[in-house]
């Protein structure tokens, strides 16, 4: 008898569950999923082939990601994608062990360990980097009475190194020679938490600084002045917070919260980030990888001199195999990296990227046709 | 002061009741303050827990979509879908897990009272239980990783976070079965005995009835736990914003991996499913601890 009542609920259980189970939409597209196709490039895509992908990384490229979904989903209804900003270390691990389709990182793979690991995954052929998406980082301040502040890759490297303590130094007064600068300390705010934008910003600073920032890269930061916060988010709020502060942060963030924005002086006089200057400087990017294998010399961005090119960003890559998916993962790789190498584009300013450049947008359509 | 001297005259008879003395009030009233402290220490945090979890969850969880939709093809910072492929991914883990553990375990706790006795075997298992209960979930996450994933080389699945949750959920439930069946008195496998029961008649017929209801309560409140655990879902699994039915292969939400993805979302979305999926989660926890509390007195032994 108890027995018998016992199944009973068991049954209950079980119905329920497949009455939820009967109920389930992935269908948000009401939900204002607006892909304009405001795309210059209409290239046509082949959907098809594995429904569901799975890829994995860069926590930088995630907002990015999620509106090339959005994209995906608009173009090929049966096509998704699920992307775990875990981290590009996590990324490139779980891409070598097989456990995702493609990987997300902020820097190329490391030879000879990570890059033999990948051609041993895509069954003994190449892995290829793809830099699709590109974050702009703004040195974002606040100071009262004072817009649109002029640096050079020197001056900024002394800020965030302390060789440079108050607004008024003759230092930031030569590049802005009609500001009225105030008599106040500079408080720098960085990221205390291992980041991709700080690596970015370091190496950077190493590059652009002519010898002022000694304490190299890597994702701490290693100025050794200010005040460390948690994340994009907490730096920003951090900074809108103190007259006088000083940061580093992805456009975004410096966006809502208000923060001026720095122009950069490369040489040839300042830069503001925009768009365009922003494509200006993928553009003028030299490519180290091989044939297809986009590999960016990053010291070409970093160390621009090119007249209106803003020298400051985070490009992060997708790890592809260039051979050695199974066709259905090939086809459907191939599809997704189209669609968001051309119409997930028009979504990508408002999430605080820059778009790529028509040339560029190019090189990258030629390099996911030839994955095979 | 008042009475503790009272009139030499009645000391023959002191009366029954004397009032108390100042020292002993101030005494009982700290006492008394000191216990209702010890109260609202334990209370307000739950209180407060609670309170924040509703009232920051609630707006999220009263939209149909939250419990018909998933994140699918939504940006981090858009409003709209809702948390039905975490709520799937959370259920069916944890369904799988049970499936696994409640007979392994209930078996185990039957040896160890019925027949295990004091022997080595016995004795050793209960050992190895102990210890299983300590083992951090992380640990029980990083193990089934080893094995299932390196060694085997299976993809991470929802049927890896599975396994995981295998590992923490069988020493709970040996244990509770354990104690269950300790409590059955003897009186009543001496009573089968006599009348010619097999060993095994007893344990099914007279034994596992008279404890089956505490039994399950320890199944329904170790299932309860085990959804909630965070590590072996951050290990084992990938978080999909699409639905997944599929426990072997791709990635797969579950309330706390939803949760944790959210987290990183800086938007008033990320905020509103954060705490959607938080109050979503104490919901289903609750409802099968309610459950557990039901079927315990549905089941519960009959005593006129």
């Amino acid at each position: 008898m108890k027995i018998q009542r016992h199944g009973a609920v068991l049954g209950l259980v079980a119905a329920s569950s497949l009455l939820l189970g009967a109920c389930g939409s992935d269908n948000n597209t009401g939900a204002g999923g607006s892909t304009s196709s405001a795309t210059a490039a209409s290239v046509p895509v082949d959907c098809g082939g594995k429904a569901k992908l799975n890829a994995e990384g860069s926590s930088a490229q995630k907002n990015a990601v999620d509106a090339f979904i959005q994209a995906y989903k608009a173009k090929c209804s049966n096509g998704d994608l699920a992307y775990n900003p875990t981290g590009s270390g996590a990324g490139v691990k779980q891409f070598n062990a097989g456990q995702v389709d493609f990987g997300g990182s902020d820097s190329a793979l490391k030879a000879p360990a990570e890059v033999e690991a990948a051609a041993k995954r895509c069954q003994s052929n190449p892995a290829w980097h793809l830099p699709l998406v590109f974050g702009p980082v703004a040195i974002g301040y606040k100071l009262s009475g004072v817009d649109g502040l002029v640096l050079n890759g020197e001056v900024a490297a002394k800020i965030f190194n302390g060789g440079i303590k108050k607004w008024n130094d003759p230092a930031i007064k030569a590049l802005n020679s009609s500001a009225n600068l105030p008599d106040k300390d500079i408080a720098v705010v960085y990221r205390s938490d291992e980041s991709g934008t700080t690596d970015n910003f370091q190496k950077y600073l190493k590059t652009a600084s002519k010898g002022a920032w000694t304490q190299g890269d890597g994702k701490q930061f290693k100025g050794g002045v200010g005040e460390g916060k948690e994340k994009s988010a907490g730096v920003a709020q951090a900074a809108s917070t103190v007259d006088g502060a000083v940061t580093y942060v992805e456009l975004s963030f410096a966006q809502d919260n208000k923060l001026s924005i720095a122009k950069i002086d490369t040489g040839s006089g300042p830069v503001e980030l925009t768009n365009e200057t922003v494509g200006k400087s993928i553009d003028g990017a030299k490519i180290k990888g091989q044939g297809n294998d986009l590999v960016l010399d990053l010291d070409s961005i970093y160390g621009t001199t090119t007249a209106g090119a803003y020298p400051l960003l985070l490009a992060t890559y997708e790890i592809v195999c260039s051979k050695g998916y199974d066709a259905d993962t090939a086809k459907a790789v191939k599809a997704f990296l189209t669609v968001a190498a051309t119409d997930g584009q028009a979504q990508l300013a408002d999430a605080g990227y820059a778009p790529l450049p028509k040339a560029f947008q190019d090189k990258l359509l030629t390099a996911i046709k030839a994955i095979a | 002061m008042s009475t503790g001297l009272a009139d030499p005259s009645r000391l023959a008879t002191p009366p029954t009741f004397q009032s108390v003395s100042t020292g002993r009030k101030i005494k009982n009233g700290l006492a008394t303050v000191l216990v209702w402290l010890a109260f609202a220490v334990a209370v307000v945090p739950l209180v407060w827990v609670l309170y924040t979890v509703v009232a920051r969850g609630f707006p999220s969880i009263v939209d149909a979509d939250w419990w018909q939709k998933s994140l699918s093809g939504l940006l981090g910072r858009q409003q709209g879908g809702g948390a039905y492929h975490a709520i799937v991914g959370t259920l069916l883990q944890g369904l799988v897990c049970g499936v696994i553990s409640v007979p392994i375990g209930i078996f185990v706790g039957i040896y160890l009272v019925e027949y295990g006795g004091r022997s080595k075997l016995a004795r050793t298992t209960t050992f190895m239980v102990d210890i299983l209960t300590g083992v951090p979930s992380i640990v029980a996450a990083l193990f089934i990783y080893a094995l299932w994933v390196t060694t085997l080389g299976f993809s991470r699945s929802g049927f890896a976070v599975a396994l995981a949750l295998v590992l923490l959920m069988i020493p709970v439930i040996i244990r509770t079965t354990e104690e269950m069946l300790k409590i059955v008195p003897d009186e009543l496998r001496e009573a089968s005995y006599a009348l010619g029961i097999p060993k095994w008649k007893t344990i099914m017929k007279i034994v596992i009835p008279t404890a089956l209801s505490g039994i399950l309560t320890g199944i329904m409140l170790a299932l309860a736990r085990v959804m909630g655990e965070t590590a072996p879902v951050l290990v084992l699994v990938g978080y999909a914003a699409y639905i997944n039915f599929n426990l072997f292969d791709g990635p797969m939400a579950s309330l706390p991996l939803l949760m944790n993805v959210e987290r990183n979302n800086p938007t008033q979305a990320g905020y509103d499913r954060l705490w959607g999926a938080a109050i979503t989660l104490v919901l289903i926890i609750t409802l099968f601890n309610l459950l557990a509390t039901v079927v315990s007195r549905w089941l519960a032994p009959k005593t006129k």
